[in-house]
């Protein structure tokens, strides 16, 4: 597997890329802000767990220790995780498509023949813009994949994807 | 200058027939309450929502305009927000046509246009006179921008059902449950159905009958009697001859006059005795083929085909779900010319590729998982004789692991990738290169540890629950190869709708 990164040239070019690595702190950031929020709320739960048993020691100790180690696994979730499964995901454009590889358990590689592409967003959200990084979504006629993210791009190079895939006048269907 | 048509005049008639037909509930519910307890005067009450229900249908079919132009279909409604829908011809998947008893007495139709956005039809036209289909379909189907008259076109009969074979069908399919449980609704709306079951329930039927007993007797562990058991077995029989039965006249009434033909490039599909149904499928846009059968099928030596088209995704009314029936039952031995011809292929099977040996082993655990859980929960509830469920249901699911597995196949070749699987019930589906939307190749922690991996081909159209190509228990790399081999060939074809 090529480690690629970005460049100029031709992006059909066959070669298997990583995301770009700012995906990482990205994904770690998104991660941080949900483990934050549902960190807060099962908060709320755990003490009215508390409060239920009449604020009693062994009450403390059950909420506390169930919330500890739900945070637990959301921090580490948040913190390690991004950088598995970037380790895991990888996509490959070339003169025939795009192919996108992702999965740390359940591995799927999912290949869409160019002539398929129906069309193609780029999107871009706040916090992506932080990280100049851009979502491209291929929208094809099928069922399953109909709809097909590919988060973690550099969003200029989302862009030269999008260009490449887009129906070059040949695709008019009929 | 593209001309613009109307709507048949009778078009009121019908539209303020479906206002009544959804008032008709409430109306009724209205009317009981009247009788029971008078009051306000519900004759009047109901003048408030007829009226305007009579004026909406009036104005609908004033302001409905149908435009012909060169490359596209426009359809021009309503009076105080204006509509102007603009159809391309090249984005209509399918016509369908609806004919019911009052239509046809009229001589008018009903057309729906299905594209491939969505699930509700992109228009419903009510009504237009019988022979405007003919010419719409002329319009919009036509290779030429420009209309003109076409020659008449050779009409290809691929497949003619009898009423032997509607009855044959109705016995397979076994629709009758469907059919009774919707008259049983009814009369038990009505508030008739007490009076219809009581003295049945008492013997075999309902809660409180021998049924019972017999189940409590089985449960309590205490002795049944033979006769016990030969009422019990009798009553079902006749039940199931009943709903077969039921089924049977289900069928010819709903197919009666089924016929299947090739007109030019397009297949048309026409069925019902008493409200009849036209569907019209260019051939190009059949996305999938699947064709399945029962153990029943088998020993008929019948099968039936189901075609999937991008438009019209829904199958509430029923018309988009029989829509797809290519044919409801088929001679097995006429099933691969019809198949060659719906996916314009020489050869559409070679022999089936196994899955990998491995197959088995998979299955099998986990059929016997579940057969151990199930007697485990069963002997837990109800004691040792729990216990005997599990000598039944853990030889079988090795059986059924075993059968399942040997009749798991793929094949592609040429333009055509197909996919069979299943023992008793089985599904066959057969998809053109040229209708692959995306290929996807999965592999579960299961899969990677056994070296497998499953190939998913992903087309237009497909229902949620209907039978895909999705190929399980492929060999790792026989997996990856079926992938880029697939891709590549969609690739290289341009998918037109």
């Amino acid at each position: 597997m090529t480690a690629g990164l970005d460049c100029d040239g031709d992006v059909a070019d066959g070669v298997e890329r990583r995301l770009d690595p700012r995906q990482v702190s990205y994904q770690q950031r998104v991660g941080w802000i949900v483990a934050a929020f549902v960190s807060g709320l099962s908060f709320i739960a755990a003490f009215g767990f508390w409060a239920s048993m009449g604020f009693s020691l062994v009450g403390l100790a059950a909420a506390g220790g169930v919330w500890l180690a739900f945070s637990g696994l959301l921090a580490w979730r948040a913190h390690a995780w991004p950088a598995i499964a970037y380790g895991h995901t990888s996509y490959k454009v070339d003169a025939q498509g795009l192919e996108i590889r992702r999965g740390v358990f359940w591995r799927t590689i999912t290949s869409i023949p160019r002539s398929r592409v129906q069309h193609t967003d780029v999107s871009q959200g706040p916090l992506e813009r932080t990280h100049e990084l851009g979502t491209l979504v291929v929208y094809t006629a099928g069922t399953d994949h109909a709809r097909v993210n590919l988060s973690g791009l550099a969003h200029a190079r989302a862009l030269r994807i999008r260009e490449h895939l887009l129906p070059k006048g040949e695709a008019d269907a009929i | 200058m593209p001309s613009e048509e109307r709507l048949h005049p009778v078009s009121i008639l019908f539209s303020f027939g479906r206002s009544l037909k959804a008032f008709a509930l409430p109306g009724l519910v209205g009317l009981v309450i009247a009788v029971r307890q008078p009051g306000p005067n519900v004759d009047a009450w109901m003048m408030l929502f007829l009226i305007p229900a009579a004026a909406i249908a009036v104005v609908r079919y004033l302001s409905f305009r149908l435009r012909y132009e060169g490359e596209e279909l426009v359809i021009r409604s309503g009076v105080i927000f204006r509509n102007e829908r603009h159809i391309p011809y090249a984005r209509i998947q399918n016509l369908d046509a609806v004919q019911n008893v009052f239509h046809r007495l009229l001589r008018v139709i009903e057309v729906r246009i299905q594209t491939g956005a969505g699930a509700e039809p992109e228009a419903t036209i009510s009504v237009l006179p019988a022979a405007a289909l003919d010419e719409m379909r002329r319009r919009v189907f036509a290779r030429e921008a420009t209309p003109q008259p076409v020659p008449r076109v050779e009409e290809r009969v691929l497949l003619q059902m009898s009423p032997g074979e509607l009855l044959l069908h109705g016995f397979l399919v076994n629709r009758g449950m469907v059919v009774i449980g919707a008259l049983y609704g009814i009369l038990w709306q009505v508030g008739i159905s007490d009076r219809m079951f009581g003295p049945l329930a008492g013997n075999a039927v309902a809660e409180n009958g021998r049924v019972r007993d017999l189940i409590e007797a089985v449960l309590r562990g205490g002795g049944v009697s033979a006769g016990q058991i030969a009422i019990a077995v009798g009553a079902v029989a006749v039940f199931l001859i009943v709903v077969r039965i039921v089924s049977m006249g289900w069928a010819v009434v709903r197919l009666y006059g089924f016929r299947l033909t090739q007109v030019a490039e397009d297949l048309r599909i026409e069925y019902g005795l008493f409200t009849r149904f036209t569907a019209t499928v260019p051939l190009r846009r059949v996305q999938a083929v699947t064709v399945s059968e029962g153990p029943l099928y088998r020993l008929f030596e019948r099968v039936s085909v189901r075609v999937e088209t991008a438009g019209g995704r829904t199958g509430q009314d029923g018309t988009a779900n029989a829509r797809e029936w290519l044919a409801p039952l088929l001679r097995r031995d006429r099933l691969e010319p019809l198949i060659a011809e719906v996916m314009r292929a020489q050869k559409t099977r070679s022999a089936w590729t196994p899955v990998h040996p491995g197959a088995f082993r998979r299955l099998v655990k986990r059929r016997l998982l579940l057969a151990v859980l199930v007697t485990a929960v069963t002997a837990f509830a109800i004691g040792w004789r729990g216990l005997l469920v599990g000598v039944v249901a853990i030889p079988w699911s090795v059986l059924a692991a075993r059968r399942y597995a040997s009749h798991l196949g793929w094949t592609a070749s040429g333009s055509v990738v197909a996919f069979t699987s299943g023992w008793l019930w089985r599904s066959t589906t057969f998809a053109r290169m040229s209708r692959i939307q995306a290929v996807t190749l999965r592999e579960s922690p299961f899969d990677r540890r056994a070296g497998m991996a499953r190939v998913r081909v992903d087309t237009a159209g497909a229902h949620e629950r209907s039978h895909r190509i999705d190929i399980p228990y492929l060999e790792r790399d026989t997996a990856a190869d079926l992938q880029l081999r697939l891709a590549a060939q969609a690739a290289d074809t341009q998918f037109h709708w």
